[in-house]
C-alpha cells in the first residue's frame, strides 16, 4: 500500500469529554468523533454528576449539531418594515461588517447613556459573560427574558432565604416522604435531572412515599403513590392548611429546631415589627423571664408562645403569631379552594408530620444529626400572581417540622463548600455565600430607588429578576418615568417572542427599540424584528468555563466536590462563532478591556495572584484557566479539564451538606424584613406617583387568589396550565428532529389535554381540532381527551408552536401556551416578578 | 434483559440512545416506550412500557424467514442480515410484538439530505430490508451493555445472562416475579419485566 492511500484510510477515532447543553443541568458527556464527525454522545464514564447516564435530549445533541438549517453567515435586514410574518429580506454580510456596525452603535450609546443598551439572553453555560459585558459597558439592563417569566422567580429568593442557595431539592437518599408541588423533580426536569431521576427511583423503590400535587397527570404524577389534582394557583392554601393541621390540630412541630435555628422565638410588637433592644437594636427573645437579644450568650430556652411586656410594649414570639395566622386555613375551607377533599388534607398533613420523625437523630460519618426524612419541594408551579407568598408558605412546612438542610429534609444546592459558607446578615438571619449568587440575594432587601432599568427591578427589592415588567414599561415609559429610551437590544441565544407572554404584545415591546441584534443558531421568531442575526456555535463547538455552578447545577448531598469545563469537540462551520468569543472581541475593539477585566476579577471573585491584568487582552480559554487556578489552586490547568472533562477536588464534608446545624445564621419563619421592604417600595412609588401594589410584602404568607380564580366571565370557564415533558427544553430543542419525532409519536406532547367530562360537555372528541382562547390570545391544537388532568383545566406542554421559517422541524408543531398569557401588571407578582401562568380560557371546536 | 416498570418514568432516553447508537432512520424505533392511560379521574395515571426486540428463544420471525436473513446467535441474540433479507416482511407479520421495521425508502431527518451523522450511520443499512433491535451485539461482543441500558437515567434496565442462575437478571426475575410479554404465545422472550 503506498503512503498516500494509507493516509486516507487512517481514521480519527476519539472520545472527547465535554458538558451537555441541551438543557441547563450540565451533564458530563463524551463525544465519539470519527474522522471529524460526531457519531455518538453519551454520559462520560464514571463522572460524579450523571455517571454514564444521559437523557433523550442530551443524546440527541448530534442532530442539533448537524442541523442544516443552522445559520452559517451573519445576516442583515434589507426590508425596513418589521413585524410578525413580515420577511426581513435578509442578506448575508461579513463578520467584519456586522461587528463594525454593532461596535459603532455601541460606542455611540455608551457615550450618550449606556443604559440605552439592553443585554438579553439565557445561556446558562455563559451566564457570567452577559452580566460581565453589561457591567463593563455600564448598563444595568441585563434582561433575562429567555425563560425567566417562569424560571424560578418565586423560587430563588425563597431558597436563598431558607436554604442559603439558588435552589434546593429533597435529600432523596434519606427522605421517606416527599411532596412535589407542581414540579416533577426526579422525572427528568429540574436542576440536576439525570441525577435526580436515579435518586427518585431509588427512593421510590426503597419505599419513600411520593405525593404529587399537580393539575396535570404528568409523568411524575403517574409514578407517584398519590396524585392530588389541584385547582391551579391554590397551592399556598393547601400548604398553609397542612401547616395549620400540624400546629393547631396535631401539635406536631420541631420546637428545638425552631428555637435554635429560626427567628420563630423573636418577639414581635403590636405593629408587626421585631421588638428590639433599645441599645443594640438587636431583636429580642423571651428567655428565663426576661427579654434577651437573639444572640445572647446565656440563652436557655427561648419562648415560642405567650405574651410578654418589654419596655411597656406588648410582645409575642413570631411563632405564636404564625400559628394563629394559619388557623385561617381550615381543611374544610381549603377544600373548597383547592378541590382537594378535607379528609385528604388532614391525612397528608398527619403523614408528613409523622414521617418527619421529630426528635430523631441519625449518625452520618460519625456525626450525630437531626433526622427529618420528609420534604416538600416546588418550582415553576409558583408562577403566579402571588408566587412569592406561595414559595414562602411551602418552605414554612419544611421549617416547622425542622426538615431544612438536615438529613432527609429539603437541602440547598451546596450552600456551604470548601471555601464558601452562608454569612450572618442583619438581625442574625442568613445571607448566602457570594459565589452562589447567580442573581442578587433576597436578603437583606435592596434599597428601593426610582426606575433605572426597563424591568423596574428597582421596585422589586427582593426579587432575583423582574423581566415581565419590561412590557408595560416600554409601552408606557411616561407612566414609569424611565429617564431614557432604549436604543439597542442585544440578545444572546434566547427567543423572547416564544418564551415570554403573548408574542404580539412582546413584538410591540421590541418594536419600540430601534435596533435589535440577535446572536443565534437559527433564524427565530424574534428575528423577524431583528436588524442583524449573528450565527453562534453549537455547544459541541465551543468552550465554556464552569458551566456547573455549585448553587444551581452541581449535585447537592453527600459525595465529592467536582468541577467541569465544556470544550469544543469539533470545529464550527466557517462563518459560525462562539458568542462569548465575539463579545470578547467587541470588548477589546471598543477599548473596554480594562473595565471588563476588572469586572471579571470582581464578579468571579478571582483571588491574587490569579487575576486578570487590566491592561492585557485575554482569550476566553485564558480567562477560564485563570478562573480555575483562582478557584481550585495553581496546580490546576485547562489541559486537565480537556483530558478529563470533570475534576474531583475532594470529598464533601457532612457539615457542608447538612450545614443547618453547623452554621451561625438563622432562617426566617417570620418575614419581618419583607414588611419593611414593602414600605420602602410604597414610599418611593408614592413619591413618584406610580400606582404599585405592595400588599404582598407581609411577614407571614397567605394564599391569595390569582386574577383567574373564580373569574369565569365571558365564558372563560377553564384554566390553561403548562407542563413539562421529559424530552424537551423550552423552545430550545423543538428544532431537533429526533426529539420532534418523539413528540409526534407521543400521545400527549403536541396535544391539548381536555378532561373527559369537559369533552363530553362541549362535544369534543379525541383528535378533534380545537381552539383555546384567553383574553390575551387564541391558539389552535388537537384535543387529547384524558382522565389525567383536573376537570377545570386544559393542559398544554412545552414551549411549542414555533412559526419561524428558519426552524422548519419545529414550525407548526404543538401549541404555543404563552400566547394565552395576559401580562399586564395585575398578572405579575409584585414581590418576585413571577408571571401568572394560569390564565382563564375557553375551548371550542374549530 | 430485564426492564423494571417501577423504575421506568417514560422519559424516552432509551429511545434516543438507540437512535444515537445505531442511527436508525425516521419512523424506525428499535427501542421505544409505549404509553397508555389507566383508571378514572382522580385515580387515573399513565403507564409506561419500554420495548425492544424480545429476542425470543423460539423466535417466530426466524421460523418464517425464507432466506435465513434472521438468525439467532449462540447467546440468543436474534440478528438480521441485510444482505440476505429480501424485504418480504413475513417476519413482521410473524412477530407478535411489532418491533420489526421495514425501511422502504431512503429518508432523512432533514428532508433535503443526510447529515454527516446519518451518512455515517446509514452505511450499515439497506433500503428494502427489515431491521430490528440487535441488543447492540457489537457492544455486547466488546463486553459492553446495550446503549439503552447504560443510558437509562433511573437504571430501569438490566442486561445479563439468563442461563446463569446467579446473574443479576436471573435473580431479579426470581425475586421480583419477572414476566414476559404475551407469555401465552410461548415464544419465550429473553426480555422480562418486573414491577
Amino acid at each position: 500500500m503506498n503512503q498516500s492511500i494509507s493516509k486516507t484510510l487512517e481514521t480519527e477515532d476519539r472520545w472527547i469529554p465535554s458538558v451537555c447543553y441541551m438543557c441547563n443541568c450540565g451533564c458530563q458527556i463524551r463525544a465519539h468523533v470519527v474522522n471529524g464527525v460526531v457519531v455518538k454522545i453519551e454520559g462520560n464514564l464514571d463522572n460524579p454528576h450523571n455517571d454514564i447516564r444521559l437523557c433523550a435530549k442530551g443524546q440527541a445533541g448530534i442532530m442539533s449539531l448537524y442541523d442544516p438549517f443552522r445559520l452559517k453567515s451573519p445576516l442583515k435586514r434589507t426590508n425596513p418594515e418589521k413585524g410578525i410574518g413580515v420577511d426581513p429580506r435578509w442578506v448575508e454580510i461579513s463578520w467584519d461588517e456586522a461587528l463594525d456596525t454593532l461596535v459603532e452603535r455601541l460606542k455611540k450609546i455608551q457615550a450618550e447613556d449606556p443604559r440605552k443598551l439592553i443585554v438579553a439572553g439565557l445561556d446558562f453555560n455563559h451566564v457570567i459573560a452577559e452580566p460581565l459585558f453589561a457591567g463593563a459597558f455600564g448598563t444595568p439592563n441585563f434582561w433575562k427574558g429567555g425563560a425567566d417569566y417562569f424560571c424560578g422567580n418565586a423560587v430563588h429568593p425563597v431558597t436563598f432565604l431558607t436554604n442559603g442557595s439558588f435552589y434546593s431539592d429533597p435529600d432523596f437518599e434519606l427522605c421517606n416522604y416527599s411532596i412535589m408541588m407542581g414540579i416533577q423533580t426526579g422525572f427528568m426536569v429540574g436542576h440536576n435531572s439525570v441525577t435526580e431521576a436515579l435518586e427518585m427511583a431509588d427512593a421510590r423503590l426503597r419505599g419513600m412515599k411520593l405525593v404529587v400535587v399537580d393539575p396535570i397527570g404528568t409523568n411524575g404524577a403517574s409514578k407517584a403513590d398519590e396524585w392530588l389534582p389541584i385547582r391551579p394557583g391554590t397551592d399556598a392554601a393547601l400548604v398553609l392548611s397542612w401547616v395549620n393541621v400540624l400546629l393547631n390540630e396535631l401539635n406536631i412541630y420541631d420546637a428545638t429546631f425552631l428555637k435554635k435555628y429560626t427567628n420563630a422565638p423573636y418577639l414581635i410588637g403590636p405593629e408587626g415589627y421585631y421588638v428590639r433592644d433599645a441599645e443594640t437594636q438587636k431583636p429580642l427573645m423571651w428567655d428565663e423571664g426576661k427579654a434577651k437579644p437573639y444572640d445572647a450568650s446565656d440563652l436557655n430556652d427561648p419562648a415560642l408562645e405567650g405574651s410578654y411586656t418589654v419596655d411597656g410594649v406588648e410582645a409575642r414570639p413570631a411563632f405564636e403569631l404564625f400559628r394563629e395566622h394559619v388557623k385561617g386555613y381550615s381543611p374544610e375551607k381549603v377544600s373548597t379552594i383547592t378541590t382537594i377533599p378535607t379528609e385528604t388534607i388532614r391525612r397528608i398533613a398527619r403523614e408528613f408530620g409523622e414521617a418527619a420523625r421529630i426528635g430523631s437523630k441519625i449518625v452520618i460519618h460519625g456525626r450525630e444529626l437531626p433526622y427529618r426524612p420528609a420534604a416538600i419541594a416546588w418550582n415553576k408551579g409558583s408562577s403566579h400572581r402571588h408566587g412569592m407568598l406561595m414559595g414562602l408558605a411551602i418552605q414554612s412546612l419544611n421549617t416547622v417540622v425542622g426538615a431544612m438542610d438536615v438529613p432527609g429534609g429539603q437541602i440547598g444546592f451546596n450552600p456551604k463548600g470548601p471555601f464558601w459558607e452562608p454569612k450572618v446578615g442583619p438581625d442574625g438571619l442568613m445571607m448566602p455565600a457570594d459565589m452562589l449568587l447567580l442573581v442578587e440575594p433576597a436578603y437583606p432587601a435592596r434599597k428601593v430607588t426610582p426606575p433605572q432599568t426597563v424591568d423596574l427591578y428597582q421596585f422589586l427589592p427582593v426579587a432575583p429578576y423582574a423581566a415581565p415588567f419590561i412590557e408595560d414599561t416600554m409601552l408606557d415609559s411616561q407612566k414609569f418615568k424611565l429617564p431614557y429610551q432604549p436604543e439597542l437590544f442585544l440578545n444572546f441565544d434566547s427567543n423572547p417572542l416564544m418564551s415570554t407572554s403573548n408574542p404580539e404584545k412582546m413584538a410591540e415591546v421590541l418594536l419600540k427599540i430601534p435596533f435589535l441584534v440577535d446572536f443565534n443558531s437559527h433564524i427565530t421568531e424574534t428575528d423577524e424584528l431583528a436588524d442583524m442575526v449573528l450565527p453562534t456555535a453549537h455547544y459541541l463547538e465551543r468552550f465554556s468555563p464552569f458551566p456547573n455552578s455549585p448553587g444551581a447545577h452541581l449535585k447537592p448531598g453527600l459525595g465529592v466536590w467536582y468541577w467541569t469545563m465544556s470544550q469544543s469537540v469539533v470545529d464550527s462551520p466557517p462563518g459560525v462563532r462562539s458568542w462569548p468569543e465575539v463579545v470578547l472581541e467587541m470588548v477589546y475593539r471598543m477599548g473596554m478591556g480594562s473595565d471588563f477585566n476588572i469586572m471579571v476579577n470582581t464578579l468571579l471573585y478571582l483571588r491574587e495572584p490569579h487575576t486578570l491584568d487590566p491592561n492585557k487582552q485575554y482569550t476566553y480559554e485564558e480567562i477560564g484557566e485563570i478562573w480555575a487556578k483562582s478557584r481550585l489552586g495553581a496546580e490546576y490547568n485547562l489541559q486537565q479539564f480537556k483530558e478529563q472533562g470533570c475534576i474531583v477536588s475532594g470529598p464533601k464534608k457532612v457539615e457542608d451538606v447538612y450545614d443547618r446545624v453547623y452554621i451561625k445564621p438563622k432562617i426566617p419563619l417570620y418575614y419581618e424584613y419583607l414588611k419593611r421592604a414593602g414600605e420602602d417600595v410604597k414610599r418611593v412609588t408614592t413619591e413618584l406617583g406610580i400606582p404599585w401594589d405592595t400588599s404582598d410584602y407581609q411577614p407571614i404568607p397567605d394564599w391569595k387568589p390569582c386574577p383567574s380564580y373564580e373569574n369565569s366571565q365571558g365564558g372563560y370557564d377553564l384554566y390553561a396550565v403548562n407542563y413539562k415533558l421529559p424530552f424537551h427544553t423550552f423552545s430550545y430543542t423543538t428544532q431537533n428532529p429526533w426529539l420532534n419525532e418523539l413528540a409526534e409519536h407521543h400521545p400527549y406532547a403536541y396535544k391539548v389535554l381536555v378532561h373527559s367530562q369537559v369533552a363530553k360537555r362541549k362535544g369534543i372528541k379525541d383528535g378533534d381540532s380545537v381552539y383555546v382562547e384567553s383574553i390575551a390570545g387564541k391558539v389552535k391544537g388537537v384535543a387529547k381527551v384524558t382522565e389525567c388532568v383536573h376537570p377545570e383545566v386544559v393542559g398544554i406542554a412545552g414551549t411549542f408552536g414555533n412559526w419561524a421559517t428558519g426552524r422548519p422541524i419545529a414550525k407548526g408543531k404543538g401549541v404555543h401556551f404563552n400566547t394565552l398569557l395576559p401580562s399586564t401588571p395585575e398578572h405579575i407578582d409584585t414581590v418576585s416578578a413571577a408571571l401568572d401562568a394560569c390564565p382563564r380560557v375557553k375551548i371550542y371546536k374549530g | 434483559m430485564v426492564l423494571d416498570l417501577k423504575r421506568c418514568i417514560g422519559c424516552n432516553a432509551c429511545t434516543i440512545a438507540c437512535k444515537a447508537e445505531n442511527g436508525t432512520p425516521p419512523s424506525v424505533f428499535w427501542a421505544r416506550v409505549l404509553e397508555k392511560e389507566v383508571g378514572k379521574y382522580p385515580l387515573a395515571k399513565r403507564i409506561f412500557l419500554p420495548t425492544v426486540c424480545n429476542h425470543c428463544k423460539d423466535a417466530p420471525c426466524k421460523e418464517v424467514c425464507p432466506t435465513g436473513a434472521t438468525s439467532q446467535r449462540e447467546d440468543g441474540i436474534v440478528i438480521q442480515d441485510y444482505d440476505k433479507c429480501i424485504g418480504c416482511r413475513a417476519c413482521m407479520m410473524a412477530c407478535p410484538y411489532g418491533v420489526r421495521f421495514y425501511w422502504g425508502k431512503k429518508e432523512y431527518y432533514f428532508k433535503d439530505g443526510p447529515t454527516p451523522y446519518e451518512e455515517y450511520a446509514y452505511q450499515k443499512f439497506q433500503v428494502g430490508t427489515v431491521m430490528k433491535c440487535n441488543f447492540c451485539y457489537e457492544r455486547v461482543d466488546k463486553g459492553l451493555d446495550p446503549a439503552c441500558v447504560i443510558t437509562c437515567p433511573t437504571k430501569a434496565r438490566y442486561f445479563g445472562d439468563l442461563n446463569d442462575p446467579t446473574s443479576e437478571v436471573s435473580r431479579l426475575i426470581i425475586d421480583r416475579r419477572g414476566f414476559q410479554l404475551r407469555e401465552e404465545l410461548a415464544t419465550d422472550p429473553s426480555v422480562y419485566y418486573i414491577q
